[in-house]
């Protein structure tokens, strides 16, 4: 591993200073499990480190029936997954974060820095794509709300500007809405998806989200169209079961290969909608 | 009895859980250096230029040094291995040049710095092709190598051992014989995973000792080993292991310290270390060899199998030296526990420019049954038998002959299997839950023999304190599978006293006394016999002064409790730690000296096979026989395979502590199931795609089904109180009972490890076709 300075910077400014100054080679870093691989495989090689977690006000869990939920950027994995408000009100969200490797890593690991390290298997990723969560950035120009499925572009790749820190993910309340998060993997516990997915039904309709079978995690919009139109048969299921196979891209990879995927992708589909029937 | 058979809490308990235990890398000492490995990218290439000027010239590193400084070859069976690779790199990620250097920063900054040329050259990476004659060599001056006279290198081959096993008439049989089938399987790659990674110190004093401190499970051996590459009088080496954090046969052979003995010797009087990551761990240390596997079975319509034929060949990797063993131990293995009238096995070793294969848990074991015993299972189907059945029929009775025409006066086969059958409900038909969710039954048979030279020793010393504790010596080395605790066992039944009593030492070749290797289940068997034998020593030098201080004959004295009592008048008794310093008189004399006992144990009259036939009278040791039952349940929609339960019975023999015979068992157990479900070391080209457990993965806790535990206890008539090794064989059957249960399930036979859900997909969707087809 390179030598790098570290910063904790005690405010949000500081840290823009931080940006200001080491632009390109200021690497933010907050759980770490993504960054410190990354440091460690030399995957990256920066001048300064900086550490967003001593910001104050990154580390709240907020949530009333009108604006839904705000999770802060540095809220960890078990933090949220373990959160009463997000069990009750966002139970897929709970168990995604829950899913994600091994209860230490959640002890580090953040929600936010799941989505920004943009996996195309991000675990989180699916129930909040499905309840069409945001990404609050923040920078010297001021606050933007971007949008998920706007902010991961490709493999490992956000709608980020340069200057740019997430101070929190927003996720929109829908009363009613109900729904099943699957993980497929190869073991359950500890490990990384194979697959992954949130089915949601919503008082309008279906919300559809995959996780590993496309360069970002996705929602299939012509599934969700299909299955909103008219109500859930045992012909429309097998339909969007197809449709929802060509909707996807999958790869083979060293953890599954294409058609495996494929295959699943529609078992997964369907398991979720006679669930959610 | 007092300590044999009982539930002992381990000895080493309290200093493992409270992280109290010290292991290698728990050792810092002053002026230490710390040493990094520049690893070839290539799996086969020449090595035309290495310049290591720029990391000479780095502030802070103390030496670099290339394959040209140590250019002797060595090897325990097979003297084939450099430690720093000479002339070609044989597989990716072999050392080229290392350094030492003041912080271990320095040395990875150091090891960047070194410029390596390279000319590829073309790469075994299938032991197949590897044998065909125009494959490229991998050691082209194998025939001038060093070997054993019991390996049988092919010169100008790739084979650097061929294993013949000839017995009866094969082909006579097959004509005889109502059905002839034949199988093939494949079993990969895997690795270790111990906990704790390969770590070493190596120290050359002023004066010329060298002291190696390493996580080893064999410290002689290795002291061996590096005695002859490194040309250093056994008297000046000292190899210190203390506790090993996990060996699996992993760290059986030498690794890493050849890599630090030559650092230490320019940089003398420093200590030099180096760690492996787990990384390292994958592709650097040892691995599982893989296994290509063909079975042609005869069988009558009757159940008896009449004749085997076995090829088995072996993905060595780069070096053999200790692989060649395992080929050798597969071949003479082949029969299985069966009683067969005729085989025929051809068993390979051969180079590849894979990672080097050596020892793993089961010694080939494990490898050669999920071939054999899912084998049965389909024999006995195309005979429309039950498995079961063609096992009772063709399984080695007491009186039996094996493969190799060794006559087993001993054999709890048959007792293990109807206790399988039973533990898992074997007679009873799973209910499957759900159309999609199939449940089905296996078992599976296995043994195992110590695969150790014929005329392997052990040795121990008894040392009695003052007070009438003890001191245990013995290099039986205590690597987490409990032999520390079972050993003090044997000890405390021998002297009949409380094991609280007596303190083991192991892992120190200037210290505590010869032991051939901690492997092949052999320590409580070996090193326990060499114990009996020095407290038996002891004890007969102390009732020899006993007889003069009680008045008494030695005949009518016993030890019982921490005393010389008589065995008529119990009253009459002297404390042990009475004779502790010799017996002494009223007047102020004294006789006998100090209490040490001393044991020395080889095996008389364990043979050789014969050169080309692989037969012998007494070849193995012993043989350790059981079997496992596995239920699953198959999601037949995602290819998901659940164990819900596994049972195993063996014949230990002897037990002699419940508590971790059931330790051991449950993990192999679970041991097996990974390797049956999730593991294969996944290489393309050479290189290795998943060397951490990002995408290497083992069962976690909640992969662990019922499980269910049982023995038998047929004694073995040369062990320590009956006792026969147990540690490796108790995993060999576990993977061909799941697959044998996945096969019931879903109508599947599955010939290659490990069985994934896309695999289960995959051959449901093919099965589906050729139903409709």
């Amino acid at each position: 591993m390179k030598a790098f300075e570290y910063y904790a910077p005690a405010a949000l400014e500081e840290a823009f200073d931080l940006l200001d100054r080491f632009e390109a080679e200021g690497k933010l870093l907050n759980g770490g499990t993504d960054v410190v691989i990354q440091l460690r495989e030399k995957l990256i090689a920066p001048k300064a480190v900086i550490d967003i977690k001593r910001i104050p006000g990154l580390r709240g869990i907020a949530y009333d029936p009108e604006h839904g939920l705000t999770i802060g950027a540095c809220v960890t994995m078990n933090e949220l997954g373990n959160e009463a408000l997000v069990c009750t009100h966002y139970p897929t969200l709970a168990k995604a974060a829950l899913s994600v490797g091994s209860k230490q890593v959640r002890n580090r690991a953040t929600c936010a820095g799941n989505l920004i390290n943009a996996s195309p298997l991000a675990d989180t990723a699916t129930p909040l794509l499905a309840y069409g969560a945001s990404v609050v950035a923040v920078s010297r120009e001021g606050e933007r709300e971007i949008p998920l499925d706007e902010f991961f572009v490709f493999v490992r790749k956000t709608s980020l500007r340069p200057g740019e820190i997430v101070t929190a993910v927003r996720v929109p309340a829908i009363p009613g809405a109900n729904g099943v998060f699957t993980k497929i993997s190869r073991r359950r516990e500890v490990d990384l998806s194979t697959l992954c997915a949130t089915v949601l039904k919503t008082g309008e309709g279906w919300r559809v989200a995959y996780g590993s079978v496309a360069p970002t995690p996705i929602r299939l919009r012509q599934t969700e169209a299909l299955l909103d139109a008219q109500p859930l048969t045992e012909e429309r299921i097998t339909r969007a079961v197809e449709l929802a196979r060509s909707e996807i891209s999958p790869i083979s990879d060293v953890r599954a290969s294409q058609e495996y995927r494929l295959e699943v992708a529609g078992v997964v589909l369907e398991r979720s909608l006679r669930a959610l029937m | 009895m007092r300590a044999v058979g009982e539930s002992l809490q381990r000895v080493d308990a309290i200093k493992k859980v409270t992280g109290q235990a010290q292991y290698v890398d728990d050792i810092i000492m002053p002026r230490m250096l710390y040493a990094q490995v520049k690893r070839s990218p290539y799996p086969h290439a020449r090595i035309l230029r290495i310049d290591t000027s720029k990391a000479e010239a780095l502030p802070g590193v103390r030496s670099v040094i290339t394959g040209d400084c140590y250019t002797k070859r060595c090897g325990l069976y097979l003297e084939d291995k450099n430690f720093l690779a000479v002339g070609t790199a044989k597989y990716r990620g072999e050392a080229v040049a290392a350094v030492a250097a003041e912080t271990p920063e320095i040395a990875d900054e150091a090891v960047e710095l070194i410029e390596v040329e390279y000319e590829q050259l073309p790469a075994v990476t299938n032991a197949v092709e590897g044998m065909k004659p125009d494959a490229p060599l991998i050691h082209p001056d194998l025939h001038t190598y060093k070997v054993a006279p019991i390996f049988h290198p092919v010169p100008h081959t790739n084979i650097s051992h061929h294993y013949k096993l000839r017995k009866g008439d094969v082909d006579k049989a097959f004509e005889a014989c109502d059905v002839v089938t034949e199988n093939t399987y494949y079993i990969p790659h895997v690795q270790h995973v111990p906990l704790e990674p390969h770590c070493a110190v190596a120290q050359y004093d002023l004066d010329g000792k060298v002291t190696v401190w390493g996580s080893i499970q064999s410290p002689y051996a290795v002291r061996q080993a590096l005695s002859a590459a490194f040309d250093i009088p056994l008297n000046k080496l000292r190899v210190i292991s203390p506790y090993v954090g996990g060996g699996f046969g992993a760290k059986a052979g030498t690794t890493l310290e050849g890599i630090i003995i030559p650092l230490a010797r320019r940089n003398r009087g420093r200590p030099v270390k180096l760690n492996y990551s787990r990384e390292d761990e994958f592709e650097n240390s040892y691995v599982r060899q893989g296994l290509h596997c063909r079975i042609k079975t005869g069988i009558n319509r009757d159940g008896k199998i009449q004749a085997v034929k076995n090829e088995f060949v072996w993905d060595g990797g780069a070096y053999t030296e200790y692989g060649v063993n395992i080929t050798k131990a597969g071949g003479w293995a082949s029969a299985g526990p069966y009683d067969i009238p005729n085989v025929w096995t051809d068993s390979y070793c051969v180079y590849t420019n894979h990672p080097v294969g050596g020892p793993y848990r089961g010694f080939g074991m494990c490898e050669i049954h999920f071939a054999i015993e899912q084998n049965i299972d389909e024999v006995a189907l195309k005979i429309g038998m039950d498995p079961a059945q063609v096992r009772r029929i063709n399984g080695l009775r007491p009186g039996g002959v094996t493969g190799t025409g060794e006559v087993m006066e001993v054999s709890g086969f048959h007792d293990c299997l109807e206790q399988v059958l039973e533990d898992i409900e074997y007679d009873k038909k799973p209910v499957d839950p759900s159309p999609t969710r199939k449940r089905g039954k296996g078992v599976a048979a296995g043994w195992k023999s110590p695969s150790q030279p014929t005329n392997a020793g052990s040795s121990a010393i008894i040392r009695m304190n003052e007070d009438g504790t003890f001191i245990l010596m013995t290099s039986g080395q205590e690597i987490g599978q409990g032999s520390e605790t079972a050993l003090t066992q044997i000890a405390a039944e021998t002297l009949d006293v409380d094991p609280a009593l007596i303190s083991c030492r192991f892992g120190d070749t200037d210290h505590t006394p010869y032991e051939w290797q901690t492997v092949a289940s052999r320590t409580t068997y070996c090193a326990g016999n060499a114990i009996k034998l020095a407290c038996e020593d002891l004890k007969n030098k102390i009732l020899d002064l006993a007889q003069i201080k009680l008045g008494a004959y030695k005949r009518d004295l016993e030890f019982r409790d921490g005393f010389v009592a008589h065995k008529l008048y119990p009253d009459r008794k002297v404390p042990l730690s009475d004779f502790a310093l010799g017996l002494s008189f009223p007047d102020g004399s004294g006789v006998g000296g100090p209490a040490i006992g001393v044991g020395c144990f080889t095996l008389e009259n364990n043979l050789n096979v014969d050169h080309d036939t692989g037969m012998g009278s007494h070849p193995a040791a012993f043989w350790t026989i059981g079997c496992n039952g596995a239920e699953v349940e198959v999601d037949t929609q995602t290819g998901h395979i659940k164990v819900l339960k596994m049972v195993s019975c063996f014949d230990a023999g002897k037990v002699i502590n419940p508590l971790t015979y059931t330790c051991q068992s449950e993990g192999a157990m679970v041991q097996s199931l990974g390797t049956a479900l999730f593991e294969e070391l996944k290489l393309k080209d050479g290189k290795v795609l998943n060397k951490s457990f990002v995408d290497y993965k083992i069962p976690t806790a909640d992969d662990v089904p019922e499980l269910v535990v049982k023995y038998v206890e047929h004694p073995e008539p040369t062990g320590p109180y009956g006792a026969r090794g147990v540690g490796e064989p108790l995993m060999v059957p576990g993977a061909p009972a799941i697959a044998n249960a996945v096969y019931q399930a879903i109508g599947v036979r599955f010939r290659r490890m490990p069985i994934t859900p896309d695999d289960v997909l995959k051959a449901l969707r093919e099965q589906q076709e050729n139903e409709k087809g």
